[in-house]
C-alpha cells in the first residue's frame, strides 16, 4: 500500500525554511514522504529572522523539540515582545507585547477604560504598565506563563530570539535521523514535463539529476523553481513598504540581554536589535531611494552598542509576494514565496504557516486543484494581513524629519488598512477577525503606541464610576508591577534553564 | 454626542429581549418600547426550540433559571433528530457539543472517516454525549471529569410565556412601555433622513423589531437580498397540542416531498409544524403563513437597526432565528456609536451581521444540498448552484474532510460534521496525518469512548425526573 502513496519530496535549499519543511514532513508524514534536500554550502543563508513569534513554540512542540535543549543549541533568549523606539515621534517608546492588556478576561477590552480615563484628562501611566508582558520586559525579567486563567500570570506569551544559523543544523540532525537525505550541490537546471509543465527533476552542477513528485522551493529570494522555472509573477508592494536593503552587523552585548527585540526608527528606515546569549544582532533596514548603502553601513557602525563582530553586510530585497505560492507541483516556502521586512518578526512565522498549510493539505500524487487553491487562499490571507499591519507602523507617525518619513506618512495606503484606521480613530475598535496572526492586542499596542488616539470608546466602559475605575486600574498596575518584580532576572533564568552549550 | 434615548418598536420576544438587554447592560439609556403585538409572520416569536446561546443571553441579563425555565414552563433540549433526509443512514442526531475526543495527530472525525472507508465505523452520532443522552430521553447538566463533560443544551420555550417573562423583566429594569396595535407614523428628519420619531416618540436610535414588514427600517430603504434561489420553502404551519407524555430532549425533524415536519415537546405541550415550498407541495395544509427567505444587506442604516425577522428571514430548520436576535443585541451593545451613527461603525456592524446570517444560510442549505431524496423538490436542491462560500466548504470537505474556517460562524465544526457525516457525505480521501495511528488503534479508541459515553448516560435521570428535581431545588 505504501509504495503508491509515498512521494519523493525534493526540497531545494537548506537554511531555516528548507530544514523546517524537511523536519516537519519527515516527522509528521513519514509514510507519505521520502524527503530529499539539496543545499549548497557555497550559497550562504540569509539568516535574518532571528526573532520569532510565539507560534514557533507550537511548531517545536509538534516536532517533539525540547525547549531547553533547542534554546541552548541555538544560543537563544526569551522574547516577550518588540520595543518600538522613535516611531510615532522621536523619543517615543512602546512595547508590542505577546499578551493582553489588563486581565484579559473582561468583555470590554482594557484599552477602552484606559482611553476613557485619558479622555477625561486623568493620567494613569502608559498602557504598557497594564500589560504583564510589557512590564516583565521593561524589568528585564522572565518566567514562563501559567495556565491559570484567573491569574495575571497567564496573560502573556513568549517567543525566542535565536541564532538562525544554528537552527538549521539542529533541524537537519533531526530530519536526517528520521530518514531525510541531504545532497550537497548547486541546482543548475530544472526539467519540466513538456505537457503539464510539472517539474520532474532538478539537475545539479556536475550533472547529477534528482527526480521528484513534489518540489519545495526554499531557494530564498532567487525563487529558483517558482519564480524562475515556473515564472510565477511577483506582486510588488514596495510602494507601501519602500525599504529594500538591510545592513546587518552583529556586535558584542554590552548592555542587558533584554527579553525583547528592539526596532528603532532611523532617518531612512529602522534598525533591529536582537540580543542572543553570545552576541547582539543589529541591522539597519533602509530604502535605497533615500540613502546609499555606504551611508547605511556607516550609520549602523556608529550606533551598535558594543564591539562589532563583523563588517556590515548588505542584504537586498523587495517587499511583496509571488501571486501564488503553490503552482503545479511546486510549493514555495519562505523567501522564495515572498518577503516582508522583519519589523514584526514574521519571516519564520510565514515559513511555519506554509508548512502547516501543506501538512493539512498534503496532496496525492495526482494533485487535486482544490488542495492547491485552498493552500494559496490561506497563504494570501496571511500575507495580506501582515502587510497591512506593517504599513501601519510607517504610516501612523508624526515624524517629518526626513524625506523617508515624509513619504511614508503621506503615502496612499490600502483601503483595507484605511478602514481599520478609521474605525480605531472613531471608536477604539479593532476590526475583528480570528484568522490571521496579529490579534486585537497587537493592533491596539501599535495604534496607541504611535499616537492614534480614538475619539470615542466602547459604551460599556462607562459602567464603573470614576473613582471605582481609577482605583481598580491603580490596583491592577501595582499588582502587575509587584508580580513582575518577583520573577527572576532574564539572564539568571537562562543561566539555570538553557545556557548555551559552548562559547561562541 | 452620546446616545441617550433608544426606541424599540415591536412587542414580541425580539422587541422585549432587545429592550431588556439594552437597559440592563447600558443602564443609563432611556429605553422606550412601542409594544405592538408580534406579527403573525415573525418566525422568531413562534418557534419554541432555541440554541444553547440562549443561556448565555440570560446570564448576561442576570436572569436566573427559575425565571427563565421553571416559570415559563420550559424544558431542556439537546439537539435534533433528523429523519428521511438521506437514505443511509435514515436518521441522525445533530446535538450540541463535541463529537468524539481528539487523539493522535489529527482531529477525531478523520479517524471516523477512515473507519467509514474500511467499513468499521459506528454511526457518527454515537460519539456525541449530548446525542446519546437525548436519545435515551435523559437529561443532566454537563459534569466535569466525565464523558458528559462538555456538551451544551438549549431550551424549549413557550413563546407567549417567554415574551411575558421578558416583558416583566424589562419593565422591572425601567423600560417604558407604550402600547398600541400598530407602530404608527414614522417621521424622518428633513436634513439627514434620520428617524426623528415614531408615533410621536422621539429618540436617538430606533430598533426595528416589527417582523417582516420592518415598519421603521423600510422607511429608509427596502433593499433585500433574497435567498429563494437556494431556499425555496416559503410556507409554515404551526399547531400546538396538549401532551401528557414527558417531553423528549430531542426535536424530531422529518423530511417530506416538499419540505419538512417537526415535532418538539415541552412540559404539557407538543409543538408540531410543517415547512414547505408552496410550488412543490401537492396538498398544502391549510392555515399556512407565508414568508420569503433572505436578508437585508444593511440591517443598520442611519439611526435605525432592523433586528429579527425585520433583518433576516431564514426557515427555522436549525432553530437559529432567536440566536440571530441575541447575536444582534450583543453586537449593538458592543458597538453602540454616538448619535451621528458614523458610517464606518455601521459598516462594521453590517459586515459582521450579514456574514453571520449568510453562514447560517449556508448551514441550512447544506441539509438540502447533501440529501439524496428522489422527489423533484429535492433533486433541484441537490443540483442547484450553491453560494460560493458553501461550495468552498463542500469542495474541501468532500475532497479530504477539511472544514475551512469562516468568521462569524454560528454552528461549530462538530455541528457541520454532524450534518455532513450524518447525511452520508464521506470525504474521498483520508487525512494523511492520521497514518501515525493504525486503524485498529482508532477503532479501539472509538469503542472505548462510546462505552464511556453510554455508561455515563445510563446513570443520568430522565428529563422528567431532572425537571422535577430542578424545581424542588428552587422551591427550597
Amino acid at each position: 500500500m505504501h509504495s503508491d502513496t509515498v512521494q519523493r519530496i525534493v526540497i531545494v535549499g537548506g537554511g531555516t525554511s528548507g530544514w523546517m519543511a524537511g523536519a516537519a514532513l519527515a516527522k509528521l508524514l513519514p509514510k507519505r514522504c521520502h524527503v530529499h534536500l539539496i543545499e549548497s554550502e557555497t550559497i550562504g543563508i540569509v539568516g535574518v529572522g532571528e526573532a520569532t513569534l510565539p507560534h514557533i513554540r507550537a511548531f517545536n512542540e509538534r516536532l517533539g523539540i525540547k525547549e531547553a535543549d533547542f534554546m541552548s543549541w541555538t544560543r537563544a533568549t526569551f522574547k516577550l515582545g518588540i520595543e518600538f523606539r522613535d516611531w510615532g515621534r522621536i523619543g517615543d517608546s512602546y512595547i508590542h507585547p505577546f499578551g493582553t492588556f489588563g486581565r484579559g478576561n473582561s468583555d470590554v477590552p482594557f484599552h477602552h477604560y484606559w482611553a476613557r480615563m485619558a479622555q477625561a484628562g486623568v493620567s494613569l501611566g502608559s498602557l504598557d504598565d497594564y500589560s504583564m508582558a510589557c512590564t516583565i520586559a521593561r524589568q528585564n525579567r522572565f518566567a514562563a506563563p501559567t495556565t491559570d486563567m484567573a491569574s495575571l500570570s497567564s496573560t502573556f506569551g513568549y517567543a525566542y530570539q535565536f541564532d538562525a544559523v544554528m537552527f538549521a543544523p539542529y533541524l537537519r540532525a533531526m530530519a536526517e535521523g528520521l530518514g531525510a537525505v541531504r545532497t550537497e550541490g548547486k541546482v543548475v537546471s530544472i526539467e519540466q514535463n513538456s505537457e503539464t509543465g510539472d517539474i520532474t527533476a532538478v539537475v545539479l552542477e556536475g550533472g547529477k539529476r534528482i527526480e521528484g513528485d513534489l518540489f519545495i522551493d526554499c531557494s530564498g529570494f532567487r525563487s529558483l523553481l517558482l519564480g524562475e522555472a515556473l515564472a510565477e509573477p511577483f506582486e510588488d508592494w514596495s510602494r507601501w513598504l519602500p525599504t529594500d536593503r538591510a545592513a546587518a552587523m552583529p556586535c558584542h552585548t554590552e548592555t542587558d540581554v533584554t527579553p525583547y527585540t528592539s526596532a528603532i526608527a532611523m532617518p531612512a528606515g529602522w534598525r533591529w536589535r536582537i540580543p542572543l546569549q553570545h552576541r547582539t544582532g543589529n541591522g539597519y533596514v533602509f530604502s535605497s531611494n533615500f540613502i546609499s548603502e555606504d551611508e547605511a553601513c556607516h550609520a549602523i557602525s556608529h550606533v551598535v552598542e558594543g564591539k562589532p563582530l563583523a563588517d556590515p553586510r548588505i542584504l537586498r530585497f523587495k517587499a511583496g509576494r509571488r501571486r501564488r505560492s503553490w503552482v503545479k507541483n511546486c510549493i514555495a516556502v519562505g523567501l522564495a514565496s515572498g518577503f516582508l521586512e522583519p519589523l514584526e518578526s514574521t519571516s519564520i512565522y510565514l515559513v511555519q504557516a506554509a508548512i502547516t498549510a501543506l501538512l493539512e493539505l498534503f496532496p496525492d500524487k495526482n494533485i487535486e486543484p482544490s488542495d492547491r487553491d485552498e493552500f494559496n487562499r490561506v497563504i494570501d490571507l496571511e500575507y495580506d494581513r501582515i502587510r497591512d499591519f506593517l504599513i501601519l507602523h510607517y504610516h501612523a507617525t508624526d515624524r517629518d524629519d526626513s524625506d523617508f518619513w515624509n513619504y511614508v506618512r503621506t503615502m496612499p495606503i490600502p483601503d483595507s488598512l484605511g478602514e481599520k484606521l478609521q474605525l480605531f480613530r472613531k471608536r477604539g475598535r479593532v476590526v475583528k477577525y480570528r484568522e490571521g496572526v496579529f490579534l486585537d492586542a497587537s493592533w491596539v499596542a501599535v495604534y496607541l503606541g504611535q499616537r492614534i488616539m480614538p475619539a470615542g470608546y466602547d459604551a460599556r466602559a462607562d459602567l464603573p464610576g470614576n473613582g471605582e475605575l481609577m482605583q481598580s486600574m491603580e490596583h491592577l498596575r501595582h499588582e502587575i508591577a509587584g508580580m513582575s518584580a518577583s520573577l527572576p532576572g532574564h539572564g539568571a533564568f537562562i543561566e539555570q534553564y538553557c545556557p548555551m552549550k559552548m562559547p561562541a | 454626542m452620546k446616545i441617550d434615548r433608544v426606541v424599540v418598536a415591536g412587542g414580541g420576544i425580539t422587541g422585549w429581549s432587545t429592550a431588556a438587554a439594552l437597559k440592563q447592560r447600558l443602564p443609563w439609556l432611556h429605553v422606550t418600547i412601542i409594544a405592538t403585538p408580534p406579527a403573525p409572520d415573525a418566525l422568531v416569536d413562534r418557534m419554541s426550540s432555541t440554541l444553547p446561546s440562549i443561556l448565555g443571553f440570560h446570564a448576561d441579563l442576570g436572569l436566573r433559571d427559575d425565571d427563565t425555565i421553571l416559570r415559563t414552563q420550559s424544558s431542556f433540549r439537546l439537539g435534533t433528530c433528523f429523519s428521511g433526509w438521506a437514505r443511509d443512514p435514515a436518521s441522525y442526531i445533530h446535538a450540541y457539543g463535541p463529537y468524539g475526543q481528539p487523539f493522535g495527530t489529527a482531529s477525531f472525525h478523520q479517524h471516523w472517516v477512515r473507519a467509514a472507508h474500511l467499513g468499521t465505523a459506528k454511526p457518527f452520532d454515537t460519539h456525541s454525549p449530548a446525542a446519546m443522552l437525548g436519545n435515551a430521553g435523559r437529561f443532566a447538566m454537563p459534569q466535569n471529569d466525565s464523558a458528559l463533560g462538555e456538551f451544551e443544551y438549549g431550551l424549549h420555550i413557550d413563546p407567549p410565556a417567554y415574551a411575558a417573562m421578558m416583558r416583566a423583566f424589562a419593565l422591572h429594569k425601567g423600560v417604558i412601555e407604550v402600547r398600541g396595535d400598530t407602530v404608527g407614523n414614522v417621521q424622518l428628519r428633513a436634513e439627514d433622513g434620520f428617524i426623528a420619531a415614531v408615533a410621536n416618540v422621539t429618540g436617538d436610535l430606533f430598533i426595528d423589531c416589527t417582523g417582516l414588514q420592518a415598519a421603521l427600517r423600510s422607511s429608509i430603504d427596502s433593499e433585500w437580498q433574497g435567498w429563494d434561489a437556494w431556499l425555496t420553502c416559503d410556507r409554515i404551519v404551526i399547531a400546538e397540542e396538549l401532551a401528557s407524555s414527558h417531553p423528549s430532549p430531542l426535536d424530531h425533524v422529518v423530511a417530506h416531498d416538499a419540505g419538512w415536519y417537526w415535532r418538539a415537546g415541552r412540559p404539557g405541550t407538543v409543538s408540531n409544524g410543517c415547512v414547505f415550498a408552496s410550488a412543490a407541495m401537492a396538498e398544502p395544509p391549510s392555515g399556512a403563513t407565508s414568508f420569503a427567505q433572505g436578508t437585508r444587506p444593511q440591517p443598520w442604516a442611519r439611526n435605525c437597526i432592523a433586528v429579527g425577522d425585520a433583518a433576516t428571514v431564514v426557515e427555522p430548520l436549525e432553530w437559529s432565528n432567536l440566536h440571530l436576535v441575541h447575536s444582534a443585541i450583543d453586537r449593538i451593545v458592543e458597538m453602540l456609536p454616538d448619535r451621528d451613527c458614523a458610517p464606518i461603525e455601521l459598516a462594521d456592524y453590517n459586515r459582521q451581521t450579514v456574514a453571520e446570517a449568510e453562514r447560517v444560510r449556508d448551514f441550512v442549505i447544506l441539509h438540502y444540498a447533501v440529501s439524496d431524496r428522489p422527489e423533484p423538490f429535492w433533486q433541484t436542491a441537490q443540483s442547484m448552484a450553491l453560494p460560493a462560500s458553501l461550495t468552498h466548504t463542500l469542495t474541501q470537505f468532500r475532497a479530504r474532510g477539511r472544514l475551512p474556517f469562516y468568521e462569524e460562524e454560528t454552528f461549530s465544526r462538530d455541528s457541520w460534521l454532524a450534518v455532513l457525516l450524518g447525511q452520508g457525505t464521506i470525504p474521498a480521501r483520508n487525512d494523511p496525518l492520521i497514518e501515525a495511528v493504525a486503524p485498529e488503534q482508532s477503532d479501539k479508541a472509538m469503542a472505548v469512548y462510546r462505552k464511556s459515553v453510554s455508561d455515563a448516560v445510563a446513570r443520568q435521570p430522565t428529563q422528567a425526573q431532572f425537571l422535577s428535581a430542578f424545581s424542588r431545588q428552587f422551591a427550597q
